[in-house]
């Protein structure tokens, strides 16, 4: 469903992504751990088209990332960061029938999806009122919502806990588990050691743009010595820090 | 490029700038409001102004002149007939008195002029006054008039006593005869205001729609789901860009809305006392068609720009201050055209950006129309429209830009 291949990105002298290459099937979750600034966000902007790759390859629901980028698009939602990201002076409806328009939904479409995505969040008494004035878990239903209104097969998750309180990553945690039932394909960017145990099937441990070590939890603690996977990720990034 | 997404990033965002009572307010509601305030305000104070200077001319005279000869020189001849004019007081120190704003005028008449009247032997009045205060260089003109008036008498009494022909006083006779219109006249201050005016609300009023738009997407966490729907860049681009320029042509137009409502209100403000309320300036069709897709293009320009700068802001407030400087831009082509008169303008001026949008209007309300001119300004207009939507879209495409951090 999605292939990485020799994925490399560089910003003038700098690799922010450097030769990455890992795959993720339908219905896993397949999680990017590593600290700020390794490369996770960069590796999300990259599927997600934001920016163009200077070397390799990646096709997703098997669309070639840099000769179909708007097929690509068409196959992905993307949640980034914590905050909802929304629209304050437009209704919750609106927003979501924004990105449905943008995504090439007829209005008849759009229609319909708003009202299942509004039973399904639990949301459609405030469906109608503007977005401004919503609390922190109205707004995550609606920025859920928004996500995948088109009904992608492919959700990029990147920091999507990042300055939440408890009961939003519960939240956030529930969605993407509910993306996973609906079997779409996850990739889900983490620097939350927990999290990523929740969550994923498999990890890619990413370190400066390199992809250091990918495998199920059993599979890294088995191949890498070590009781947690806090250990191997010490083992694996804490040695390659410069101090 | 696709039409449908272009209309629909359009729609949104006017739909979400007018639900914004910051962006009513300041766009719609204070031009309309307080543009008629204004020069309600400034109209009040210049006719008070006005009232003050020619109705109310105080006069003293210092302490050596406080004779009742001098009196009844100053009453009941150089201000007979004159009752604006009112002898008020004796100072010691006439300077002061001046100053202090005790008097408008102070006088010393020579002690013996009456001697020299009598020997037809001339004499002086020194009149005191404060030059820095407008009210007395103002009034000073009614008071030397008032002073010439009587001297005038006296030589006409003297040339009339000895028979000779006062005309001889005049070998030549200057007849003034206006060419100008009584419009030209009238539109002076129009001409003055409206093109100065005109470019620097069209650089701002475009200005808090452009921070919104891509950097206070950015901010709020918008912009990132935005690129990643099908939309093409150049979609989003053109509709973001269609939105500013709709909003800085909106905010002329409302601040047009405020000039009408405050030139009914104050007539005379604009006419600068020419009398008469009657602004209408008549402008040829196909000249008025020309000056306004000149303006609309003055208006794509600036918004091109205001996106491209909101593009590369980090943030809302980088964006802002980035975006203030655009008032600069415009304000200082502005200003220093604001008293060029339409057959001072050079064909240069038509080629280059904002001045050519200036002398154009300049041309139009002038009423001296060049058809040429006003081609070669909506031309170059059109080659500027053009460049600044590619570097705009051009920084719109830029990875470096676009996230930069």
């Amino acid at each position: 469903m999605l292939e990485v291949k020799n994925l490399t990105k560089r910003f003038g002298d700098l690799t922010a992504v450097n030769d990455i290459s890992f795959s993720v099937g339908q219905g896993e979750i397949f999680g990017l751990l590593g600290e700020n600034g390794a490369g996770k966000t960069t590796t999300l902007r990259l599927l997600a088209t934001m920016l163009k790759p200077t070397s390799g390859m990646a096709t997703l629901n098997g669309y070639d990332l840099i000769s179909e980028p708007d097929k690509v698009r068409s196959s992905i939602g993307i949640l980034f960061g914590g905050e909802s990201g929304l629209y304050d002076r437009l209704t919750a409806a609106e927003n979501i029938a924004y990105f449905g328009e943008l995504n090439n939904m007829s209005r008849q479409e759009i229609r319909k999806r708003i009202s299942e995505l509004g039973e399904a969040f639990d949301m459609t008494e405030y469906m109608d009122r503007k977005t401004g004035k919503f609390s922190k878990g109205m707004k995550q239903k609606v920025a859920f919502a928004r996500s995948i209104v088109h009904n992608p097969v492919i959700m990029l998750f990147d920091e999507p806990t990042s300055g939440l309180d408890v009961s939003a990553i519960r939240n956030v945690h529930d969605f993407i588990m509910a993306c996973k039932d609906a079997g779409k394909t996850i990739v889900l960017s983490s620097h939350n050691m927990n999290e990523v145990e929740k969550l994923c099937d498999r990890i890619g441990i990413i370190h400066k743009g390199r992809l250091v070590a990918t495998g199920s939890i059993p599979q890294l603690l088995e191949e890498h010595g070590g009781s947690s996977l806090e250990e191997v990720f010490m083992k694996l990034v804490g040695d390659r820090n410069e101090f | 490029m696709n039409f449908r997404h272009m209309l629909t990033v359009f729609k949104k965002e006017v739909k979400d700038l007018v639900r914004d009572r910051k962006t009513i307010i300041s766009n719609l509601v204070i031009p309309i409001i307080l543009m008629p305030l204004l020069f309600t305000i400034m109209s009040g104070s210049m006719e008070k102004m006005e009232q003050d200077i020619t109705e109310n001319i105080t006069v003293g005279l210092t302490t050596g002149s406080d004779t009742q000869e001098i009196r009844n020189l100053l009453e009941k001849e150089i201000f007979a007939g004159k009752p604006q004019i009112k002898l008020n007081g004796v100072f010691d120190d006439p300077v002061e008195a001046v100053r202090n704003n005790e008097v408008r005028f102070v006088l010393d008449v020579e002690k013996n002029f009456a001697a020299n009247l009598e020997a037809e032997q001339p004499y002086s009045i020194t009149v005191i006054y404060d030059q820095s205060d407008t009210k007395s260089s103002g009034s000073f003109g009614i008071l030397a008039a008032a002073i010439n008036e009587y001297s005038q008498k006296i030589v006409l009494e003297r040339l009339a006593k000895k028979g000779i022909d006062t005309s001889i006083l005049e070998p030549v006779k200057i007849v003034q005869s206006n060419a100008a219109s009584e419009k030209a006249n009238k539109n002076l201050m129009l001409m003055m205001i409206l093109p100065m005016l005109i470019s620097i609300l069209v650089a701002v009023g475009g200005i808090p729609a452009a921070t919104d738009l891509v950097a206070g997407e950015k901010e709020r966490g918008t912009f990132e789901p935005l690129l990643t729907t099908q939309s093409s860049r150049m979609s989003i681009l053109l509709g973001k860009y269609l939105t500013v320029t709709l909003f800085s042509i909106v905010s002329v137009i409302s601040q047009f809305i405020g000039l009408a409502i405050g030139a009914a209100v104050s007539p005379g403000f604009f006419t600068m006392g020419r009398g008469g309320g009657d602004l209408s300036v008549y402008v040829p069709p196909l000249a008025l068609v020309l000056i306004i897709l000149i303006t609309i293009s003055l208006g794509m320009v600036f918004a091109a720009l205001q996106l491209a700068v909101s593009t590369f802001a980090k943030s809302f407030k980088e964006a802002q201050t980035y975006l203030s400087f655009f008032i600069f831009v415009a304000m200082v082509p502005a200003y220093a055209t604001m008293m060029m008169q339409p057959d001072d303008i050079s064909l240069s001026m038509f080629f280059i950006p904002l001045l050519n949008s200036i002398a154009s209007l300049k041309m139009v309300l002038g009423n001296v129309i060049n058809y040429s001119y006003l081609g070669i300004a909506l031309g170059t207009s059109a080659i500027y429209v053009v460049a600044s939507l590619l570097f705009a879209a051009s920084l719109f495409n830029k990875e470096q830009v676009l996230f930069r951090s």
